[in-house]
């Protein structure tokens, strides 16, 4: 604006504009006078996206409203809406209420639109933008704003600005408050496995609907001509309902059939698509929470699923609660990394583990005499006992280096024999907890690793290092030298340490395993 | 309050804007307290001050113009204002930056709703920081720093008033409310009359204020109102009398 010189208002100054490259303008500022003032001047900060631009959306709608609060209000100030006549009115009730303040020294506020935010909508219909402005109140508490307009004559006219409003965009999404967000954050990285969670559902449905489908090969070979149109005869949910009542009654199949004609009449000349909706009924009561799907209930033919559509009439299919519960379903589902499958795999390793730990104590106690030199080698600065504090050592590492090998070192704290120890004593916590998940693994491990001992440990101890031993240990997990190492020292072997990392170098030197870095540590591995 | 539901629905109303003038550029300029206060008094002409703008343009390129404002003999010498402040100030220009201001206006006791431009240019009015602007800043910081209240020594008795158990104002009140203190029973009729005048009014009644309307003893009119009023004793209006229902002449939903 003051780009373009003012032309009349413009008071050109000679002598100062003396330097070859100025030019100086003088404009006169005017304040109008309070008295003159017709309107109230107020500004509003718009947010930068979406950008707002008035000048150039001059065709479409642009509303301004000032927010409704008198609700609020009122219900904040305890005022109520009672009629103040006739029916539900209280004689002088108004007069205590105003009392009764009086007498709390209550000083009610007025309620003024004008001091309500202001609602601005751009456009109109589903694409209209909505933004909320509210008045920021300690923008001009020290100072005061002017807004510079250039008049007609050229001079400046100054307006104060009376009120400031900060406008955002209104959110109108339904989103996340913060215990959703933290419960959903929970469920992050989690890798379903969608194809066995169907896998269960289908179980599930399946052991519900034997008897139905017996139940079901008898109506459908009676009324097998129109089995394809049975469904199209269902108009509403009612139908279902009614044969819902109905096989309350009936008990067994043959009932049923005997009953089949005469209530076929009953039921408006839905013909022959009574025996499959009984089923239906049946199968609706016993898993109405369970959401169940229908289509698992008959036996799939050709162009069975051809009249998909009318199930979704059946509220047990879509309706928002069932909906609800299912989402809960499908997230109470286990991780891939917390199933069964895998964690028996993982858990095999501890098993094993404790075997070889079962074993080593049974053959400390035999030949405590004479391999006195190798136990005191392996207690080190310890004074627990040999295979605990050994074990207790690989521990410690192991935590830090990954969440695969934390589920051996769980396994292994279940001996008894350490409970006592005062090397263990970090992690007993996780005793009861591995305790836990050992019991709905496999058989008790005590009585397995009896049984296994006397192979077990005959093989091994005799064979020593072998090839196939490495191979085996790597395809299970990935392992450290020095874990690998540990595995054959804890099988009391005949060997020094050099000796044995000698042997395993070589071996592994053969096998050639697959080397990754995992925290600075060089793990092996095989693929199986 | 229906006055005020009203004058409510008026400024709720959805309102046009008029954005013809939206495309208009405007300056917003932060002016210091003691300049607004000033004008904001100002009588006559309404003229402030002039403002001058220099440009130079040096073989670096444009740069930002120079602008000087310097108020008027009106403004500086305006009656009632004591300390003296200075006559020039300098416009310290800045950019919007990314800030979407615009500036919109209401008519007074109008609801139309007037979009005026758009901030192009911001600029803070600093003022020259001269010996005469120190002095401003001393004095307003003295006014500021005085203690709102000051203990002053008493020259003369100051009236005091002494207790009374009693004021005569109190005893005129008591003496008139004695004399209507006596309460004559009335017909039963004629006090059921009244009574159904009353709860055609409004549905529930303290006792206190039936008292008050028919003029009879609490326990006669307890006796009337056990017969043809059942008694609240819970919540939203509770210790209150209101009709049986046969005698209502509303309908029983309105009640609940």
């Amino acid at each position: 604006m003051a780009a373009k010189p003012g032309p009349s208002g413009m008071v050109p100054v000679g002598p100062s504009a003396a330097a070859s490259n100025t030019t100086t303008q003088e404009y006169t500022v005017r304040v109008p006078l309070v008295s003159d003032r017709k309107k109230r001047v107020a500004m509003m900060r718009l947010p930068n996206r979406p950008p707002i631009d008035f000048s150039k959306s001059t065709d479409l709608s642009i509303k301004m409203e000032r927010e409704n609060n008198f609700k609020e209000y009122k219900t904040a100030n305890d005022i109520d809406m009672m009629p103040k006549f006739g029916a539900g009115s209280e004689f002088g009730r108004d007069q205590k209420e105003e009392a009764r303040r009086k007498k709390y020294g209550i000083i009610l506020k007025k309620y003024n639109p004008d001091e309500q935010p202001w609602h601005l909508k751009i456009g109109s219909g589903k694409q209209a933008k909505k933004f909320r402005g509210v008045r920021e109140g300690t923008i001009s508490e020290n100072t005061s704003y002017y807004i510079f307009t250039q008049c007609a004559d050229g001079a400046f006219e100054a307006i104060p600005v009376e009120e400031w409003y900060n406008f955002t965009p209104m959110i109108r999404y339904k989103y996340l408050n913060a215990e959703e967000a933290e419960e959903e954050f929970s469920r992050r990285d989690k890798t379903l496995n969608y194809f066995n969670i169907m896998l269960k559902k289908r179980v599930k449905n399946e052991d519900k609907d034997t008897e139905l489908d017996e139940e079901e090969k008898a109506a459908k070979s009676k009324a097998s001509k129109s089995g394809k149109k049975r469904r199209e005869f269902m108009l509403t949910d009612m139908d279902d309902w009614a044969n819902i009542s109905d096989d309350d009654e009936d008990i067994d199949e043959e009932d049923e059939d005997g009953d089949e004609k005469p209530r076929d009449d009953d039921k408006k000349g839905g013909k022959g698509k009574k025996g499959k909706a009984n089923a239906k009924g049946k199968a609706k009561v016993k898993n109405s929470k369970q959401n169940s799907d229908d289509e698992a209930i008959e036996e799939s033919d050709d162009g069975d699923y051809d009249d998909k559509e009318v199930d979704y009439m059946s509220d047990s299919s879509s309706s928002g609660l069932s909906g609800a519960d299912e989402k809960n379903k499908k997230y109470e589902e286990k991780g891939v990394a917390e199933e069964d499958g895998l964690r028996n795999i993982l858990n095999s390793e501890d098993e094993e583990d404790e075997e070889e730990n079962k074993e080593e104590e049974d053959n400390e106690d035999e030949e405590k005499k004479d391999e006195k030199p190798a136990k005191e080698k392996k207690t080190g600065s310890e004074s627990s006992s040999s295979s605990s504090g050994s074990d207790s050592d690989i521990d410690k590492d192991e935590k830090i280096t990954s969440a695969l090998l934390m589920q051996k070192e769980k396994g292994d704290k279940k001996k008894p024999n350490e409970k006592g120890d005062a090397g263990s004593s970090s992690t007993n916590t996780t005793d009861s907890k591995s305790v836990k998940r050992k019991g709905d693994g496999d058989a008790p491990p005590s009585k397995k690793s009896k049984r296994d001992h006397s192979s077990y440990s005959g093989g091994s101890s005799s064979d020593g290092i072998t090839e196939d031993a490495i191979r085996r240990y790597l395809q299970r997990k990935p392992m450290t030298t020095k874990d690998l190492l540990q595995k054959f020292r804890s099988k009391k072997l005949n060997l020094t340490k050099e000796q044995m990392t000698h042997a395993i170098a070589q071996l592994l030197k053969r096998i050639n395993p697959e080397r990754t870095m995992i925290n600075k540590k060089l793990y092996l591995s095989l693929k199986a | 309050m229906s006055q005020g539901a009203s004058a409510e629905a008026k400024a709720q109303e959805a309102r046009d804007v008029d954005v013809t003038a939206a495309g208009r550029g405007v300056w917003l300029v932060k002016v210091p307290k003691y300049l607004s206060e000033r004008w904001e008094k100002l009588q006559g002409n309404g003229d402030v001050g002039k403002l001058r703008i220099t440009r130079s343009n040096s073989k670096m390129g444009p740069q930002k113009p120079d602008v000087v404002f310097t108020s008027t003999d009106a403004v500086m010498n305006q009656p009632g204002t004591a300390p003296s402040i200075p006559r020039t100030h300098k416009f310290a220009l800045t950019g919007v930056s990314n800030q979407n201001l615009v500036v919109f206006s209401q008519p007074h006791g109008s609801e139309q709703i007037t979009i005026e431009g758009k901030v192009i240019q911001r600029a803070e009015c600093h003022p020259v920081a001269d010996d005469k602007y120190m002095q401003l800043k001393r004095k307003q910081l003295e006014i500021n720093n005085k203690p709102k209240r000051e203990i002053v020594l008493l020259q003369s008795v100051v009236p005091m008033y002494k207790p009374r158990s009693d004021h005569i104002s109190n005893i005129e009140e008591k003496k008139r409310n004695k004399d209507t203190e006596k309460r004559s029973r009335l017909d039963k009729e004629k006090v059921m009359d009244m009574l159904f005048a009353a709860f055609e009014k409004h549905q529930y009644y303290n006792v206190k204020d039936l008292v008050g309307i028919t003029k009879q003893p609490i326990p006669y009119l307890k006796e009337i109102l056990q017969e043809i009023c059942v008694y609240n004793m819970k919540a939203p209006h509770k210790n209150m009398w209101e009709l049986k229902p046969e005698f209502r002449h509303y309908k029983q939903s309105e009640t609940s």
